[in-house]
């Protein structure tokens, strides 16, 4: 109430100086208004306002429009035309430059933001930056990838029967031409299409029953009121309804993807052809290992930024894991590490015991193959004290690691809270464009009823993702030289 | 440029130099900030100091830093974000001379003994 009064003697203001200030002053009002609480805090409040409007509102039409204007355009926006004779300040050459530099980043920050949102489990397979056009085949991927649902990656990558997935990438029927023309923009019926669509496959096959009715009546809901009409970029149209269905549902693997590329042109492809692709891809990035040496102090360290297929990448995980046998401590840097499959995840950490141990998987049902096969014959690091580095980049599968290794208390985890997400969406299509990526597995937790969806794991140690070697390197010496510490 | 209009400089446009002095701050935080420093005598309601900030601006004196978050007030406030400000080696040189001549005042007003008794 207060507020809006201020705002409508805002009014009183020049044009010019309430497009300048008005939002700040606005804000700064709120402010004192916030802090100043009480009748005589109040009062002064108004008393100081008064007098701020006849001392400055003079002033403000008295100025001289001018100068004002010239000084805008010298000292912030450096143009190809100079009002004035002077020679641009140095000065103001740095401020726009300051200025340029700071919108190009936003530009860049959203351009990311929204590759990531939509590409998120692309990434998981650790085939981020390869500059491969999304295609069926990193959608098949995202399925095996993060996680499980074998028959999701379309047949190619596992063995799995499971054919849901399959039959919405391949076998829905196609709007051949769908209403989204590349570069998207969306209209009434195509938003309605794809919310009706996601409803339907929500209510269909998400894993959390409770939670499905709610979220497709949600989606329903924001589409009839309206919430959408305005949102006419296919792209962040994909983000506003992702950003929603987590809201509700805190799981990060429910999301709404658009993709450019309408599926059919790539329907094409052979299983046998994605596999030959992608274990090309993985030749070409060693299978995602970055780097596996030992460091000063005999300390083993293994960057790995993906969890790759174990069918393609087993033996180059093997060949790490020799190197680093007889090292007398571990780190593993999953700092970038997406995730990737659960199978890999679990075959490296049995690497890490001496026994069989159940591996916590929230992406499968437990059965027999949810222990660990271990001992590894020939493999020292059962009993060597092991570090894990994350950001809160380290995403799917490579949480699960830090998870079940945290919660198993074999490893010290360094860096970040992780990014929260874990079971993984199987891929259902809608139409040429758009899929969604719903969750239809949650297996039984031993360690507590949450994991860590929608919250990460939490490090043992907390700093930054950038501290976090040379403290894991501190740490493992520590040990070495007192080795009851 | 237009530096003549703050010359003399204005109480209100010395007090926010001062109160630049020491770091960046947004339009609350230098408001505060000289109400703090002058004892609570002087608040500067938005018009005076947003129009004060422009004029400080274009003598460049004063310069505009990236807009960025702020913790305290911006947690309170959602994802609101702020303009900083912050002295140029002008402003600073600005106030040091104001503040000299202000010292040189001061010595006069002690010669001609009308401050007896008080510190100052």
């Amino acid at each position: 109430m207060s507020e809006k009064f201020y705002a409508l003697l805002l009014r009183l203001y020049p044009a010019q100086f309430r497009e300048d200030y008005g939002e700040e002053a606005l804000r700064l009002f709120r402010d004192r208004f916030e802090d100043e609480r009480g009748f005589l805090p109040r009062l002064r409040l108004w008393f100081d306002l008064i007098c701020d409007f006849t001392v400055s509102i003079p002033r403000e039409y008295l100025r001289p429009a001018s100068p004002r204007a010239a000084a805008r355009t010298s000292a912030v926006y450096p143009g190809l035309y100079v009002i004035e004779l002077e020679p641009l300040r140095f000065s103001a050459l740095l401020s726009g430059g300051v200025v340029t530099v700071f919108a190009v980043g936003i530009v860049y920050a959203a351009l990311i933001s929204q590759a990531q949102a939509i590409g998120a489990k692309k990434y998981s397979g650790g085939l981020a930056g390869d500059g491969n056009k999304p295609g069926i085949h990193e959608r098949a991927r995202l399925n095996s990838d993060s996680g499980s649902r074998a028959g999701a990656s379309a047949g190619a990558l596992s063995s799995g029967t499971d054919t849901s997935a399959n039959a919405n990438l391949e076998g829905a029927p196609k709007n051949a031409n769908a209403v989204v023309a590349k570069g998207a923009r969306l209209d009434d019926a195509e938003r309605q299409r794809v919310i009706a669509a996601a409803s339907i496959e929500l209510r269909k096959h998400y894993v959390n029953r409770d939670a499905a009715p709610l979220i497709a009546d949600a989606l329903l809901m924001h589409e009839r009121r309206g919430d959408y009409d305005n949102v006419t970029d296919a792209v962040a149209f994909a983000g506003l309804v992702t950003r929603q269905m987590r809201e509700i549902s805190a799981d990060q693997h429910l999301s709404l993807d658009y993709f450019d590329e309408p599926f059919a042109e790539q329907q094409p492809r052979t299983p046998a052809e994605e596999m030959a692709q992608y274990r090309t891809l993985m030749k070409q990035q060693n299978c995602t290992f970055e780097k596996v040496e030992i460091l000063p102090g005999n300390t083993g360290y293994l960057k790995i930024n993906s969890f790759p297929d174990v069918a393609v990448c087993e033996g180059k995980a093997v060949a790490a894991m020799k190197t680093l046998n007889h090292a007398d401590a571990v780190i593993f840097d999953l700092r970038d590490n997406r995730g990737g499959e659960p199978k890999m995840v679990q075959r490296m950490a049995a690497y890490l015991f001496d026994h069989p141990e159940y591996w916590y998987n929230p992406r499968e049902n437990t059965t027999e193959r949810s222990w660990t096969k271990s001992p590894v014959p020939g493999n020292l690091l059962a009993d060597k004290p092991v570090y894990i580095l994350t950001s809160s980049q380290t995403f799917s599968g490579a949480e699960q690691f830090c998870y079940d290794l945290k919660m198993l208390k074999r490893a010290t985890l360094i860096g970040e809270t992780t990014a929260g997400a874990s079971h993984a969406g199987v891929f259902h299509r809608i139409d040429d464009h758009f899929g969604i990526g719903i969750p239809e597995v949650k297996a039984i937790n031993p360690y507590s009823e949450n994991d860590w969806t929608g919250v990460g794991v939490e490090p043992d140690v907390k700093v930054k993702s950038s501290d976090a070697l040379g403290t894991a390197e501190k740490l493992a010496l520590a040990k070495l030289f007192r080795p009851g510490a | 440029m237009p530096k003549r209009k703050l010359e003399p400089l204005p109480s209100a446009a010395f007090q926010i130099l001062l109160a630049l002095a020491g770091e960046e701050l947004h339009g609350y935080a230098i408001m505060r900030q000289v109400e703090e420093q002058t004892d609570g005598k002087m608040r500067l309601g938005p018009g005076t100091l947003y129009s004060s900030i422009q004029s400080l601006l274009e003598a460049g004196l004063i310069e505009e830093r990236e807009i960025r978050n702020e913790t305290k007030h911006d947690a309170r406030n959602g994802e609101d974000r702020r303009r900083f400000y912050r002295l140029t080696s002008a402003g600073r040189k600005l106030a040091v001379s104001e503040a000299e001549r202000l010292a040189d005042l001061l010595r006069v007003a002690r010669a001609k003994k009308i401050l007896r008794g008080r510190y100052v």
